[in-house]
């Protein structure tokens, strides 16, 4: 039989590739100045279009078009399991210096829910970049006017209110609402939380179907110029500054001692080499500080938060000790 | 009025060199990119937002927009060609797109889905421009429990994509519905069924599963008929022309589904998926011929054409006027927006007319430019039929491959569309339908959320779905649809 | 026993019905919601019970052309087994080979094996087709696929 043959040619062919390919990974040396010598790869552990996605996507551009870094940049979307996928994916890197990846609170929360076998612990923080804060919306004609209302009618009767948020309960928009909350003195364990991924948050929240929406800030601007809804507080310590924003109430303010901020940066591999993390907490900085990466800032509402490695790490190891005492109290820590 | 000088600045935009270079430019590009394996208006938006830095956001997003429709027309091709759909809104166009091809009937079958698109496009679009400021409303009427009520609507029209034995379609439904609960549950955050691999977390992608059951099952088949002449047939291209009978066959769908397609595309979170769907159950639920469904039957080509195209304009009501995203496309449509630093809400309208309006006249133009630059390409595209048999059957497997990993980069995602390749491989010869399954999957994981949601904000009393006047009409025709048929034999059987 | 087909098939729903139900018995109970989890789930592994039994008792319905369709000659399903294969193998090494050595190699020896013998058109196909999707999807759409051993 001939074509049988043909068979056996291909796996031959696709063996002999397949052995004459020993990867050989140069290691750096660990002393002196670290440069990049072949291109970066930046993972965003999400599909195309989203917060991490842009985000890597807008610094790999920036990083190329100010010459702030030679070496080609290239944005690889892994999705899967609310960043989990991703994760695992760079955690198969280690010690590499030219993988990294962009995250956000989830990276904390997702391993306390279970979803994931890697946290922040596991990686190499390099450098926070922005921050963005939640806001907790009601309908235009709602009878609450400010935090404090809200929260005395969910203490009498905390059947009555219902909470959506985009995310799985133990996720962000959960979490932030259960933060603020659990400092005015609500039962936490007696919220009612429902979630709908689809983005319908909004709309259950303007046909009264529930009655808090739990969302990002930049998220409900348009919304309160038109007079549709109302914002009964930001999750920022400060009032936020800017157009509308700057009416919104922090829960601060209103004697509710919380805040929550949805922060964005960039991470390494497991043991990245210090020499590396020396120069790329350096580039994020000059990025930072670059007018062009002020202008995407602003272009998408998102505040300047720069920290470096270390203090990186020490400010995620605090979140993850706030965030496991509000999943303890709440059942949900695994 | 305010709205009738708006829509005259809109088509002065739309009428501008700049806008028609710029429309043009947008619905090649998205035709081209829908046409690439997994590569739907999704993608085809995200990659076009950095090319529109800079650019005037009139015209950007006049751009933008002919990139999403164009995506969704392109993606029509492989599904007709192939039976390998690149995205989600044409799988439903495969059921007969597929076999007319087959027939030889290829050229047709792509004029077909040609016309009825830019029919589905056009008359969607006059909606929008009529209704747009009213429809508002209803996007944001339906609740938990009116989207439960849709989703159970649609499932009880299932049994009709069946051919013979009833059971065996409920068990594909059934099917279907169990495949779509793996993943974390988003109202506990409990996983289910993920075995502890992280690469189920989210589920299985709806692709996955379409290219498993439709492409690769139809590779296997084709492998074996490979050297049968009689299959001969589906090398011709056949006439491109569609006669008279035919395009009174389409009328009806096209005129419906227009609607219809529009209006479930307006709701948040249904969408071209949805729509294709139910307008091919629903059409074929009426027609006089159902037999024909599934076999190359025109009106099945045309009825989830138009719904698909229709729901595009259907979901720009909420996007713009609301600044609510129904559904991942409009929700990367919406970052486009912001990066041009165009805020759409309630306010786009009043502040910004000739944006607002703008788009909308655009798409007329965008529509029209769909038709006259893909009519000419039929017979260059459908050569894809000529390619000999084996290397054909190499490419389709490439192509479903890459569409797989362009979604997930993963290469686990590959091994599960392997494996509904050989699922759908044995429904195939055991006779258990396909369609049923990929609709229970679409419909079964929101419904599920919906009712659950419902409950949650009932605190666990069913009367919600009773005290919601839009869910009760809902089930109620829900309700009647499925005593239908039993009427229609009981009578029949009286008469006997 | 179990002779007629319908029974066969409808035995092996009831396996995978059973094994569904017994995952979802086990599922982790959440304390704040009026409907688990685990009610969806149980409910429809019942109602896959239901149905294979029906199933098993139920007419055989099958017209001649869905009955014929099962008479694959041997040599096919060895032909079936061996693209399968080179399937498995193609998505093994995707991403360590790269998108374009494995595709070349896959269209080249797929398209041979079942039949293809201009050798020539078919090599220029499989380098051509990989090359220019690959082009299209990393240069000019920004999409990555793997690089593998090559250095572009």
């Amino acid at each position: 039989m001939k074509r049988w043959i043909t068979l056996i040619g291909f796996l031959v062919i696709i063996l002999t590739v397949t052995a004459c390919s020993g990867k050989d990974e140069k290691a750096t040396g660990s002393s002196g100045d670290w440069t990049p010598e072949k291109p970066i790869e930046i993972i965003a552990p999400a599909g195309a279009g989203g917060g991490w996605d842009t985000t890597a996507r807008m610094a790999a551009k920036v990083f190329t078009e100010e010459g702030l870094i030679d070496q080609d940049i290239g944005v690889v979307n892994k999705p899967g399991g609310g960043g989990a996928v991703g994760w695992a994916y760079i955690a198969g890197k280690q010690k590499s210096s030219y993988n990294l990846f962009v995250s956000s609170p989830p990276i904390v929360l997702i391993p306390l829910n279970g979803q994931s076998e890697y946290g922040h612990e596991d990686f190499t923080p390099l450098a926070n970049m922005i921050a963005d804060y939640a806001a907790f919306a009601v309908s235009a004609d709602a009878k609450w006017d400010n935090l404090n209302d809200l929260f005395e009618d969910m203490k009498k009767d905390p059947a009555s209110i219902t909470v959506v948020g985009a995310s799985s309960p133990g996720s962000m928009d959960h979490i932030q609402f259960i933060q603020i909350a659990k400092a005015a003195g609500v039962d936490v364990t007696k919220i009612k939380y429902v979630s709908d991924q689809e983005g319908g948050g909004l709309t259950q929240v303007l046909n009264g179907s529930a009655d808090v929406y739990s969302t990002g800030v930049a998220e409900t601007v348009e919304q309160v110029k038109a007079g549709k809804i109302k914002v009964l507080g930001v999750s920022s310590e400060e009032r936020l500054e800017g157009e509308v924003i700057e009416d919104f109430p922090t829960a601060n303010e209103q004697g509710i001692d919380a805040t929550f901020v949805n922060w964005r940066g960039f991470f390494g591999p497991p043991d990245m080499d210090d020499a590396a993390v020396k120069y790329y907490e350096e580039k994020f900085k000059e990025l930072s500080d670059s007018q062009a990466f002020a202008d995407i800032r602003e272009q998408y509402g998102w505040d300047e938060m720069y920290m470096d490695s270390k203090s990186y790490k020490a400010f995620l190891d605090e979140q993850k000790e706030e965030i496991q005492s509000l999943l303890d109290e709440l059942g949900l820590s695994k | 009025m305010d709205s009738i000088e708006g829509i005259i600045t809109g088509f002065q935009v739309a009428f501008s060199m700049q806008g028609l270079l710029f429309v043009l430019i947008g619905v090649f590009v998205g035709t081209f990119i829908g046409m690439l394996p997994g590569l739907g208006p999704i993608s085809a938006i995200a990659v076009m937002i950095p090319v529109t830095f800079g650019m005037e956001p009139t015209v950007a997003l006049v751009m933008m927009a002919g990139v999403y429709y164009g995506a969704v027309f392109g993606g029509s091709t492989s599904s007709i060609l192939l039976n390998a759909p690149g995205i989600s809104g044409t799988v439903a166009t495969a059921f007969d797109g597929y076999p007319m091809a087959q027939q030889g009937k290829a050229g047709k079958a792509l004029a077909i889905a040609a016309t009825s698109s830019f029919v589905g496009g056009t008359v969607s679009v006059i909606l929008l421009m009529l209704l747009a400021p009213i429809l508002s409303s209803v996007a944001v009427s339906f609740g938990p429990p009116a989207y439960f009520a849709l989703m159970f609507m649609g499932l009880t029209l299932i049994t009709s994509l069946s051919e013979g034995s009833t059971i065996k379609a409920l068990i594909s439904a059934v099917i279907g519905f169990m495949v779509v609960t793996i993943g974390i549950d988003a109202q506990t955050g409990t996983q289910r069924f993920t075995f502890g691999n992280v690469n189920l977390l989210e589920g299985l992608d709806f692709l996955v599963i379409a290219l498993g059951l439709f492409a690769l099952a139809e590779v296997c088949t084709l492998i074996i008929n490979r050297k049968d002449l009689s299959m001969d047939n589906a090398h011709k291209l056949g006439s491109l022309k569609i006669t008279k009978q035919e395009f009174k066959e389409m009328r009806g769908p096209m005129s419906r589904q227009s609607i219809l397609g529009f209006l479930l595309g307006v709701l948040p979170g249904a969408g071209a998926t949805i729509a294709s769907f139910i307008a091919y159950i629903t059409e074929k639920r009426i027609a006089k011929s159902p037999e024909a469904f599934g076999k190359g039957s025109v009106k099945g080509l045309a009825a989830p054409e138009t719904a698909n195209n229709a729901a595009t304009s259907g979901a720009f009501v909420p996007l713009l006027s609301l600044g609510i995203p129904g559904s991942g496309t409009t929700a990367v449509m919406l970052g486009a927006f912001l990066v041009l630093g165009v805020q759409p809400g309630p306010l786009l309208m009043t502040d910004r007319p000739e944006i607002f309006w703008g788009i909308i006249a655009s798409m007329y133009i965008g529509n029209v430019f769909l038709l006259i630059l893909n009519l000419p390409l039929i017979p260059y595209i459908a050569k894809i039929l000529k390619i000999p048999r084996p290397l054909l059957i190499s490419l389709v497997i490439m192509f479903s491959i890459i569409g797989v990993y362009a979604i997930s980069f993963n290469t686990f995602d590959l091994y599960m569309l392997l494996l509904f390749g050989v699922i759908g491989f044995f429904m195939r010869l055991f006779s258990f339908p396909a369609p049923p399954l990929i609709l229970a999957f679409i419909l079964g994981g929101m419904m599920e959320q919906a009712f659950r949601q419902s409950l949650t904000i009932s605190n666990g009393s069913l009367m919600i779905f009773v005290q919601d006047p839009l869910a009760l009409t809902l089930l109620i025709i829900a309700l009647l649809s499925l005593a239908f048929p039993l009427i229609q034999q009981i009578r029949r059987s009286k008469r006997a | 026993m179990f002779k007629a087909l319908n029974q066969r098939i409808s035995i092996i729903l009831l396996i995978i019905a059973v094994a569904y139900l017994v995952m979802a018995y086990q599922l982790p109970a959440y304390p704040y919601t009026p409907v688990d989890a685990d009610v969806v789930p149980k409910g429809l592994g019942y109602l896959l019970v239901f149905l294979s039994i029906c199933l098993f008792f139920a007419k055989d319905s099958e017209t001649e052309e869905q009955r014929s369709r099962r008479n694959i000659p041997l040599k096919d399903i060895g032909t079936l087994i061996a693209v399968f294969l080179f399937i498995l193998l193609y998505i093994t090494l995707l991403e360590f080979l790269g998108f374009i050595i494995t595709t070349t190699l896959f269209i080249y020896f797929c398209s041979w094996f079942l039949g293809y013998k201009k050798h020539l058109t078919n090599g220029v196909v499989a380098l051509i087709f990989p090359i220019f999707m690959y082009i299209t999807f990393t240069k000019f759409l920004q999409i990555s696929l793997p690089q593998g051993l090559l250095p572009f």
